[in-house]
């Protein structure tokens, strides 16, 4: 088997803080303890698992690959007990105790051994490290190489979150245009050629390849390796940010396609065919992958997982400790069970076919109805994941370049009953005149009742009405 | 929704927070409110929301949780009982949400029913005196210390702490590059009149604008603050304009006074003895200038990742807006449990008596360790008893090695001979460079172990404190014994500690 080789040092990128990040000041004391067992530590201040008043959780699941509202499935206990680990969970207590910022081992071993059946990274020193979902994971890889006066790429309309956290931060954001795909290519080569020596030239590129918030757009493998190319040539470091990886449904075929239903799904990517992310291609150790189960079990569980080089995984776990620490224990016992014991990685696949189904029936059911109430009033491109569809409005010749047109729409759907979000809200650059003359709103397809998407596509016509002609 | 704000009683008007903008970084001033919410406010019902980027609760695959629990005895049930909780996916059980709103996103304050049991609770135990006050749900109180510490610190500021502190603390302040200014203490923690000399000397550029400290139980020193000391920390903090950052997870762990010497084994604790708590500062604070950080860590178990923040609701919204961007908000599962724990299974009467519990352990452990530690480390040590929480802070004599920058090492170096470890002073030391093993520099030829007693099995309270007895003597020279016998087998060690991650972080 050829030997995979090291990533390349980016360490000289990091932050003054990161580079003072550093482990729990009682760590040397640990070398004592570990060499012993006969020693007594009376060190760490940690409460005593008996004074846990928890002795067992249990979450009532749906066997692997059924909707939890399909009435027909049959139900998985899946049960975490105080005292009572197991070959691979840990006891209750253990995941309710103080740990450290690499969050529970079972939990996070599946997250090793996911990534590498799904990623199955190039070079040798890669690592996985916990956290609380992506937004904190964004912030806490964004501070491994950026501070006050620093300047991070993002794509020119993305998710609102980083527009709101870099502006305390002190932290700029250079825009590069996007097409049906994402980031070009070109543009994001020209951005750092012309880079003006005024500011420090930016070295993160924050990026989400499937299904963008709030394009919608997929990068095709091509895409992302095309980008990779570029983030070499100039040093880059990718932030990775993949909450909807899982997501991926195929291209949208119309209804009277495939005659039977079942086969319109019957080809879903499951985790074997999906498109290859930036991690796959990445020789050097410059992507750091942003995982979430949010999307793909429930965002309320707060839990995910970073991919890196260990070297930056060991910030992250250090930064971990002076804050989240790691994600909440019973939500780490549940997925870790769930996952390992119950389901195990071939009933993970089946449920997230299932989730892909979902979203594909949704995606098929809008799209339908999009085509048939909206032509001439928008144009979009057809996502093949996740959840959001951009739709430029068509504004009719008077409409155009009327100032303010775009709040009047969003007003005109406020009136009809319907929500989009307007596109301004998106943009790096804030709500400039010109950006908010953009026509774009954005719709997601992943919350209302499918039984409402008529009513809504016809609500959302007679508001553009006034405005598209 | 916002935070939890309490309206005040209609007989006794309660005055408005203080505005303390002037104290905020200038980042954190003006209406920090999310662009995004501010365009798209609250859908209503008529409303079809295609806007959410949300995942719709079909997808969610819990059907239902349970929890068996063990509930404190009552007066009705002597004996512990175990209590079983469930929680539903789509339908509401009792005081708590359903499953499918427990796992969807939240609105960075934290489930609707847990923050209204801890406002109602708060209300109860601490009485705030200005009206505006709120509650917001934390993921513990490493994460709340960091957002409260941004409100008022920049990179090069500093902030006001004690000379020994909590290591999660100094940590989080040197990767924001805030400095901390050390106030000494004494048996009782923050002495007010050196904390108000700093301020009135203070020659660095930016004077503090905000104090840090632990009142209840402090980590390392254990020291508690006596009522006539909080009132008297608040007086300099209302005359130098400082916001308080009170930190207090060991808060409802206050013990009563060590009882006299023969006790026996299984003493005399009763978990129904009615505690007097030592009011909190949060109970004092007239101006509405103390941000309250409370944790379910030590009170449930420090990995539920749960806890909340008390404060004026003006200076909740920017945390709310701080947690937007990072945490969103704690596990829903967590707050689910913990909401249906409290305000359905125990209600305030079980929580109390969870609590009067956990007092009793936490007393029997304390009472038992001082007695081994008068027992063995006579003239070797000295303390002041902790009044709350497990940490036992003690002066180490080291005779005539006292004042050799070595001594703390090889110290060290004899207990894990011994086969005996505690925290030595370094990483707690707010005036050296924190992680690391070098001894403090402000001189002091004072060199401290800090003792936690909560975790170890209570038979081996005796052998440690004899092994630490050998250790130190072995370097002090203080007795004929110049070095420690080896640990031999029999002392087997029961300690409980097979659950831990042999990498634990915690201090």
């Amino acid at each position: 088997m050829p030997v995979k080789p090291h990533s390349k040092d980016l360490s000289s990128l990091f932050t003054e803080a990161t580079k003072r990040r550093r482990s729990s000041p009682l760590k040397p004391l640990l070398k004592y303890m570990q060499a012993d067992p006969t020693l007594v530590s009376l060190g760490a201040g940690l409460p005593h698992p008996d004074t846990f008043p928890f002795i067992s959780v249990t979450a009532t699941v749906a066997e692997a690959g059924k909707s939890s509202v399909d009435a027909t499935a049959r139900h998985v206990d899946v049960s975490i007990a105080a005292r009572a680990p197991t070959a691979v969970t840990e006891g209750l207590e253990r995941f309710l105790q103080y740990g450290n910022g690499r969050g529970v081992a079972s939990y996070a071993g599946f997250a090793q051994e996911h990534t590498e059946r799904v990623h199955s990274p190039l070079y040798d020193d890669w690592d996985v490290v916990v956290s609380a979902g992506n937004t904190d994971a964004f912030v806490k890889a964004l501070m491994l190489f950026c501070q006050s006066g620093d300047t991070l790429i993002v794509d020119e309309w993305t998710y609102p979150a980083i527009i709101e956290t870099v502006g305390p931060m002190n932290i700029g954001l250079a825009p590069v245009q996007m097409d049906d795909e994402g980031i070009v290519p070109a543009a994001l080569d020209s951005l750092c050629l012309n880079w003006s020596a005024d500011a420090p030239r930016p070295r993160v590129a924050y990026m989400i390849p499937t299904a963008q918030n709030p394009t919608g757009a997929t990068m095709s493998m091509q895409r992302k390796q095309a980008i990779y190319e570029v983030a070499k040539k100039h040093d880059l470091v990718i932030i990775e940010d993949d909450p909807y990886y899982y997501l991926q449904f195929g291209e949208y075929r119309p209804v009277g396609e495939t005659a039977d239903p079942e086969d319109r799904y019957s080809d879903l990517p499951g985790v074997t065919a999906l498109i290859p992310s930036l991690l796959s291609m990445d020789t050097d150790g410059r992507v750091i992958r942003l995982d979430s189960f949010s999307k793909i079990l429930a965002p309320g569980l707060r839990c995910g997982w970073i991919t890196a080089p260990r070297y930056m995984t060991d910030k992250i776990q250090f930064h971990n400790e002076t804050s989240v620490q790691q994600p909440a224990g019973l939500s780490q016992a549940i997925v870790s069970k769930l996952i390992n014991e119950h389901w195990g990685h071939e009933g993970w696949e089946r449920h997230l076919v299932q989730i892909q189904r979902d979203y594909a029936m949704r995606r098929d059911r809008f799209v339908e109805l999009c085509q048939k109430y909206l032509k001439g009033k928008v144009e979009f491109t057809v996502p093949s994941a996740g959840m959001f569809l951009w739709f430029r409005v068509l504004l009719s010749e008077e409409m155009q370049g009327r100032e303010g047109v775009m709040q009047e729409v969003f007003e005109s759907m406020i009136a009809n009953h319907v929500l989009l979000v307007p596109g301004h809200l998106f943009s790096p650059l804030g709500a400039t005149p010109e950006v908010l003359s953009k026509p774009f709103v954005r719709a997601a397809f992943s919350y209302a009742s499918i039984d409402d998407f008529e009513t809504a596509i016809t609500r959302l016509a007679k508001a553009l009405e006034p405005f598209t002609g | 929704m916002s935070p939890n704000v309490t309206l005040p009683d209609a007989s006794t008007p309660l005055p408005m927070a203080k505005d303390l903008s002037e104290l905020f970084v200038p980042s954190m001033r003006g209406q920090l409110k999310s662009a995004f919410k501010s365009v798209m406010g609250n859908p209503t019902l008529a409303m079809i929301n295609m806007a959410g980027g949300v995942p719709h609760p079909s997808t969610f695959p819990i059907m239902q949780l349970r929890a068996t629990v063990r509930s404190p005895s009552s007066p009705s049930a002597p004996l512990n009982r175990e209590s079983t909780l469930e929680l539903a996916k789509a339908s509401r059980s009792q005081s708590t949400e359903s499953l499918d709103e427990l796992l969807q996103y939240g609105d960075g304050c934290g489930i609707d029913s847990y923050c209204a049991f801890l406002r109602r609770y708060t209300q109860r135990v601490h009485r705030p005196r200005y009206a505006d006050w709120g509650v917001i749900a934390s993921c513990g109180n490493t994460d709340a210390i960091g957002k409260a510490v941004s409100l008022f610190c920049e990179p090069g500021d500093s902030i006001l702490v004690d000379r020994w502190t909590f290591p999660g603390a100094l940590s989080s302040l040197v990767s924001a590059k805030v400095l901390p200014a050390p106030v000494p203490m004494d048996g009782e923690g923050m002495i007010p009149e050196a904390l108000d000399n700093i301020c009135q000397t203070w020659s660095g550029s930016a004077p503090p604008r905000a104090v840090y400290l632990v009142p209840t139980g402090q980590n390392p020193t254990g020291t508690t603050m006596s009522l006539v000391r909080r009132k008297a920390i608040y007086a300099v903090a209302q005359k130098r304009n400082l916001a308080i950052i009170e930190d207090d997870p060991y808060y409802f762990l206050q013990l009563p006074p060590v009882p006299s010497p023969s006790i026996s084994r299984r003493g005399a604790e009763r978990s129904d003895q009615a505690q007097h708590l030592v009011p909190s500062l949060l109970s004092l604070d007239v101006d509405g200038r103390v941000i309250r950080l409370d944790s379910f860590s030590k009170i449930l178990a420090p990995n539920l990742r749960c806890g909340w923040i008390t404060a004026p609701t003006y200076i909740l919204d920017k945390i709310q807006i701080l947690n937007e961007s990072t945490i969103l908000q704690p596990s829903g599962l967590s707050q689910g449990l913990i909401s249906k724990l409290l305000n359905d299974t125990w209600g305030f009467d079980g929580w109390e008596a969870h609590l009067r519990e956990l007092r009793a352990v936490y007393t029997l452990r304390r009472n038992l360790f001082i007695q081994a530690v008068d027992k063995h480390l006579a003239g070797l040590v000295e303390y002041t008893v902790p009044t709350a929480g497990m940490f036992l802070w003690m002066k180490v004599n080291l005779g005539s090695a006292a004042a050799d920058p070595t001594a703390m090492p090889r110290l060290l170096g004899s207990m894990k001979k011994c086969g005996v470890m505690m925290a030595p002073d370094m990483p707690f030391s707010s005036t050296g460079p924190s992680a690391s093993l070098e001894p403090a520099t402000d001189g002091t030829s004072e060199r401290y172990l800090r003792a936690a007693f909560a975790l170890v099995d209570i038979d081996m309270f005796e052998p440690a404190l004899k092994r630490l007895a050998q250790a130190i003597t072995s370097v002090s020279g203080a007795r004929s014994e110049t070095s420690c016998s080896p640990v031999t087998s029999p002392d087997v060690v029961r300690s409980d500690t097979a659950h831990l991650d042999v990498n634990n972080s915690t201090f």
